[in-house]
């Protein structure tokens, strides 16, 4: 059976696949590819126009279609089963026809799988480009380019995986790049060229990363200024296809509070701004831990009339501080979790019957005391400041270290909690690039 | 398998924390009592303890009287402890009170032992009761028991204390006991008729002992002297009342012969409230000034008498006379000391209406 | 490499810092009833001398190990310098775990069970051990970022309730303090954290002048920590408690805070700056066993049981009275080690420059 047959045979009940025989440049072609990659009529309309356009008489000189033909697209050299179901899944069109038996590789015109650049979704700019990245990775490219227009972009593009192949980019500033960092990445990607990476995880694993980290080792923005700054740190960016954002590598701590955003801003504001989120990383990862010392372990600490009103606040709570707070936060964390997976038209009821429960029923049914629902409130907001969604969790984990500490030793479990966070972090290196690190531009002559 | 086992250590250390919180008790400020008001009496050579804790319930804080005799302080309030619901903690412990017996036979071993103690604040302020503890702190119970803070606001700087109120705190007891050149006096309270507290003026305290005390007057000008603010105050004279608007010290100090000389000057800035008949600003200064001159004087005279330098005047000295014979500051240096009172008033205003700048025109 | 003086000054001024509140001021205040400023220069010129001396010498070396450059002249010397080192650090840290657990106990945690105190400071120190120094002297960093501010600004309002008629006399002729026991034992604070820096290099590296200099920064905090409650209470009256300034920092009345007791900040500040203290001697003990025992043995185990060991010890001292012995022994030690070591590295390192001179 010849081979155009069998791949016939094979997608016999493919509502997708598509064989049509047609006649190009005089000649019975047939031409293979999925509905929903390829945009047909264009592509044959495509087509058709670049044959015409060699203006020649195919009757009389058969010879000059078998070039006309080849110029469509490129051969595929030694076709089989599976070049051929690669060359079609990856969305190409196959022109096949006989005498010889030849394969082609054309470049259709694809149907639009890609939103069209938009807003980015999880982060919002103020004053500030509004274009995020997305989807398809050609467009991220543009997107960087555009941002970046420097001649020494390098772009490194890999394929890998032998199940569903995903392609990959690596971007970096040729003068300013580490040199180090960029060999120890690009090793690490050539030499596990074999894994399918089809999620973080496995790109962490691929990269060499323990798993069980609890500080993000790269930053991901969907901002193409937020990866433009980096790469002119001297840091690498990566690019999957259908991951709608830019993986920044090393991460850093300052991913955290700071973003080259900020700098389109007053220098003042810049930095009043920045303060602030540190506070807001401070309040939540203390207060939670600070309720429960102050309540069940130094109340010493307190001035009298809070202690007074603490107190005839929590009269009635029949549970330790500890397990109070704890109950609180996960129902705060619950919600959380909840409003991001939720449609937008169930997301406000959730609110609406979260901020009754918490706001008002808990304490009227002494559940937990009145002051807890405010500072649980203020974490919770608190946790919003810093900048990235990731960014924000390992601080929503870490509080609890304060808080479980807190109640057993009090201001000092807080302190010793904050010391254990401290060497957490300052241990965390990346390629012997540590956690705890402020890189200035190398072409950076403004001040911050 | 790396991650499971991160799993199983994890589980450890969550059970592990969960069993340690429950070895050492923990308990919640809603399970303590914190009194903040402390009375201590002596009745034959025991100690009767007075606390006013204050309860809190559903429907609001109340506060509670208890009563007790025993040996010692810790044992009474131990004894008060296992007798209620609810554990007692000193750590807000803000006003004790002594009752003024007690502060005369000696505050030594009570003013240590709070000190020593790792519950009492050292900022807790200290006061004596010119009344019975008892009537004191039942009328104390009948006029404030929805606001527990009343006798803790009394003396609160931003609160309710006013400058003719001495403020003493334990630590500063403690102090004067050591120290070789500094006494203190301890604000002397009684029950008031409209109000809740009535001040009554200071005592003098020397090494632990309550030896005499001076009036409330007298008291503003001891905050005077050591610059504390005197500000507020409404001095009342024959013609007017002034505000006192600002005040400030200068020293000069000497020994002549061995004797200690001091010259002071207070400078005042007031200004005038309210006027009986018509006085000149002339009048009213001079009068201000010859009023707390001798105000002083009686007051300085009363010290000396009893020995115990509440003004801390000896601190001035520490330059002049040698250590040695600085530890008899008390005894042989202070009944020596001359003092010169220079009061200088400034009035910095009259107020909103004009009054007669020169005496000749009157 | 890059240079990490910054790190280095910062560490070395935080565990000072952790050292100089608690004991030192009231070894002070106990060893002369007048003029405090001189013993207290007078040591800390000591301190200052023997920083410059040790670093002198280990900079005569090109950023080489004290384990390196003993061993590079013989076995013997290497025993001799670093086997009472040994000791002294590893007495020094269960001694100090003891003590400050016993304070917190004291000021703060009453229910807590001294052993569970015990256990955290030594678990945390034992997990920045762990980690290594360039991840400890970050660490350090952090903390000096997060913890300074609140030093700062209760040290600012210590001076609340200060009568500045204290401080005289200023002059005692009498320098009966050297011979006093209890200035021995204040030299914990004066020199009992430096050792480390013969050994951090060549794994952070610092430049001796920047640490020459920035000890210097010391000195405030030396004079503050005696002076504070001085100047609070008067002599006669602060050689009354164990720990002047913590009750010094007691008296402090800020009516617009939230907070009552500001002193339980400060203490555990420095509480936790003594976390760092004793993970940093851990260290020099890891390194040092680490060239005594076979290379296969891996290093975490090595720091469990050093922390075992320093948790056993610790808890066997009976009682205050106890720690304070240990505390005077130590002084002796501590005496042999910090006299012979930095001198002897700076002829040692001279003997090995005029060799190379001799060699050229």
């Amino acid at each position: 059976m010849r081979l155009a047959d069998r791949i016939c045979n094979r997608f016999e009940h493919d509502g997708d696949f598509i064989i049509e025989e047609h006649i190009l440049a005089g000649r019975p072609v047939r031409i293979m590819g999925f509905k929903s990659l390829i945009n047909l009529p264009k592509t044959w309309a495509n087509l058709q126009s670049r044959v015409r356009e060699a203006s020649l008489d195919f009757s009389r000189d058969p010879d000059s279609a078998l070039i006309v033909l080849n110029r469509l697209g490129h051969r595929i050299s030694e076709p089989d089963e599976a070049a051929l179901l690669a060359v079609m899944t990856a969305g190409d069109l196959i022109i096949f026809y006989e005498d010889p038996d030849t394969y082609l590789d054309v470049v259709p015109i694809p149907v639009t799988l890609t939103r069209s650049i938009e807003q980015p979704l999880n982060e919002n700019v103020l004053q500030g480009s509004a274009s995020a990245f997305n989807d398809d990775l050609a467009t991220n490219f543009g997107l960087l380019k555009k941002e970046l227009n420097s001649a020494s972009l390098c772009t490194k593009v890999y394929l890998s995986g032998n199940h569903s192949p995903r392609k990959l980019a690596l971007l970096y500033l040729e003068d300013q790049v580490e040199p180090n960092l960029l060999h120890e990445v690009t090793e690490r990607l050539e030499a596990n060229k074999n894994r399918d990476l089809y999620n973080l995880q496995r790109i962490c694993k691929a990269l060499g990363f323990q798993p069980w980290k609890a500080v993000p080792k790269f930053y991901t923005t969907e901002l193409p200024m937020e990866a433009a700054h980096a790469l002119r740190q001297g840091r690498i960016v990566l690019f999957m296809d259908r991951f709608p954002f830019a993986m920044i590598l090393p991460a850093l701590v300052g991913d955290i509070f700071m973003m080259e955003n900020d700098r389109n801003y007053p220098i003042l504001f810049m930095y009043l701004i920045r303060g602030l989120r540190i506070a807001g990383i401070m309040i939540n990862l203390i207060m939670p831990g600070l309720y429960v010392a102050l309540v069940s372990v130094n109340p010493e600490v307190l001035r009298i009339e809070l202690a007074l009103s603490i107190a005839e606040s929590r009269s009635g709570v029949p549970y330790p501080a500890f397990v109070e707070t704890l109950l609180l936060l996960v129902v705060l964390e619950l919600i959380i979790v909840a409003s991001v997976r939720l449609p937008k038209s169930i997301g406000p009821t959730l609110t609406v019957v979260g901020g009754i429960i918490l706001g008002q029923a808990v304490v009227e049914a002494k559940l937990v005391s009145s002051l807890l629902i405010i500072i649980l409130a203020a974490t919770t907001i608190a946790n919003s400041a810093v900048v990235g969604f990731q960014n924000s969790l390992p601080i929503r984990l870490f509080k609890y270290l304060t808080l479980i500490l807190a109640s057993l030793f009090g201001v000092l479990g807080i302190l010793s909690g904050l010391v254990i966070i401290c060497a957490y972090l300052a241990s965390a290196t990346t390629y012997g690039i540590p956690y705890l690190y402020f890189i200035k531009p190398k072409d950076d002559s403004h001040d911050g | 398998m790396m991650s499971r086992r991160l799993l199983l250590k994890l589980a450890m250390l969550a059970c592990c924390t969960l069993t340690l919180s429950g070895c050492w008790d923990n308990r919640d400020i809603n399970h303590r009592s914190l009194p903040v008001v402390m009375g201590i009496s002596r009745e034959d050579s025991k100690y009767k303890v007075f606390l006013d804790i204050p309860q809190t319930s559903d429907d609001g804080t109340r506060s509670m009287l208890v009563t007790r005799t025993g040996q010692t302080i810790t044992e009474v309030v131990d004894e008060i402890s296992s007798n209620m619901e609810t554990r007692v903690d000193l750590l807000h412990l803000k006003v004790i009170i002594f009752e003024r017996k007690y502060a005369e036979e000696g505050l030594i071993d009570s003013i240590s032992s709070f000190m020593r103690s790792r519950e009492i604040s050292a900022k807790a302020m200290v006061a004596i009761c010119d009344e019975d503890l008892g009537t004191f702190f039942s009328k104390l119970q009948k006029n404030s028991s929805s606001d527990q803070t009343v006798l803790y606001n009394f003396f609160e700087k931003n609160a309710g204390w006013s400058p003719s109120v001495a403020v003493t705190r334990t630590w500063e007891i403690f102090r004067s006991i050591h120290s070789y050149t500094r006494d203190i006096a301890i604000p002397l309270i009684k029950s008031g008729k409209s109000t809740v507290i009535e001040n009554v003026g200071a005592a003098i305290i020397r090494e632990g002992r309550m030896v005499g005390q001076i009036t409330a007057d007298e008291t503003l000008l001891m905050n005077a002297f050591d610059e504390e603010s005197a500000h507020g105050k409404i001095e009342v004279m024959n013609h007017a009342s002034v505000l006192i608007v600002s005040n400030s010290m200068k020293h000069h100090v000497a020994l002549k012969d061995g004797d200690p000389y001091m010259r002071s000057q207070i400078n005042l800035k007031v200004s005038v409230l309210e006027t009986r008949g018509e006085p000149s600003v002339d009048m009213i200064k001079d009068e201000l000034e010859t009023l707390l001159t001798q105000r002083f004087n009686k007051m300085f005279k009363n010290i000396q008498r009893h020995e115990a330098d509440i003004l801390g005047v000896g601190q001035y000295f520490r330059t002049r006379i040698p250590r040695n014979k600085l530890a008899h500051w008390r005894t042989e240096y202070l009944p020596r000391l001359k003092i010169d009172l220079d009061v200088k008033t400034t009035i910095q205003n009259e107020g909103n209406l004009k009054t007669v700048r020169d005496a000749s025109i009157k | 490499m890059m240079d990490k003086s910054l790190q280095v000054v910062l560490v070395h001024i935080l565990i000072h810092i952790g050292l100089i509140f608690f004991i030192f001021p009231t070894n002070i205040i106990d060893t002369t009833t007048a003029a405090h400023w001189i013993p207290i220069l007078l040591g800390f010129l000591f301190h200052w001398i023997l920083i410059s001396l040790y670093t002198k010498g280990l900079s005569l070396f090109e950023s080489q190990n004290l384990l390196d450059i003993y061993i590079q002249f013989s076995k013997p010397v290497a025993v001799i310098f670093l086997l009472p080192l040994f000791i002294y650090t590893f007495m020094v840290t269960s001694v100090t775990i003891r003590a400050y657990a016993e304070t917190i106990s004291l000021v703060f945690l009453s229910d807590t069970p001294l052993w569970a105190i015990m256990l955290l400071t030594l678990l945390i120190s034992g997990y920045i051990t762990s980690l290594g120094v360039q991840a400890l002297f970050r660490t350090g960093m952090l903390m000096a970022l997060i913890f300074f501010p609140l030093i700062a600004f209760v040290l600012c309002m210590s001076f609340q309730n200060v009568d500045w008629h204290y401080i005289f006399p200023l002059w005692n002729r009498h320098f009966s303090f050297l011979t006093n026991p209890d200035y021995l034992e204040s030299s914990f604070a004066f020199f009992g954290g430096f050792m480390y820096l013969g050994f951090i290099q060549p794994k952070v590296l610092f430049k001796r002048k920047k640490i020459i200099w920035g000890s210097l920064l010391l000195l405030p905090f030396f004079l503050m920590a005696v002076y504070i409650p001085l100047l609070t209470f008067g002599e006669e009256t602060a050689s009354q408690y164990h720990f002047p300034f913590i009750v010094a920092v007691d008296t402090i009345d800020i009516t617009w805070l939230m907070f009552d007791r500001i002193t339980m900040f400060f203490l555990l500040c420095t509480v936790t700056f003594v976390m760092l203290f004793t993970a940093l001697t851990a260290w020099i003990n890891v390194e040092i066993l680490r060239r005594c025992i076979p290379k296969s043995i891996r290093t975490s185990y090595i720091v469990i049981g050093l922390s075992l060991l320093t948790f056993i010890m610790g808890i066997n001292i009976p009682d205050w009275r106890d720690v304070e012995l240990l505390f005077g022994l130590n002084a002796w030690m501590r005496l042999y080690v910090y006299l012979t070591i930095p001198s002897s590295i700076f002829i040692l390192g001279w003997i090995s420059r005029r060799k190379e001179a001799a060699a050229a």
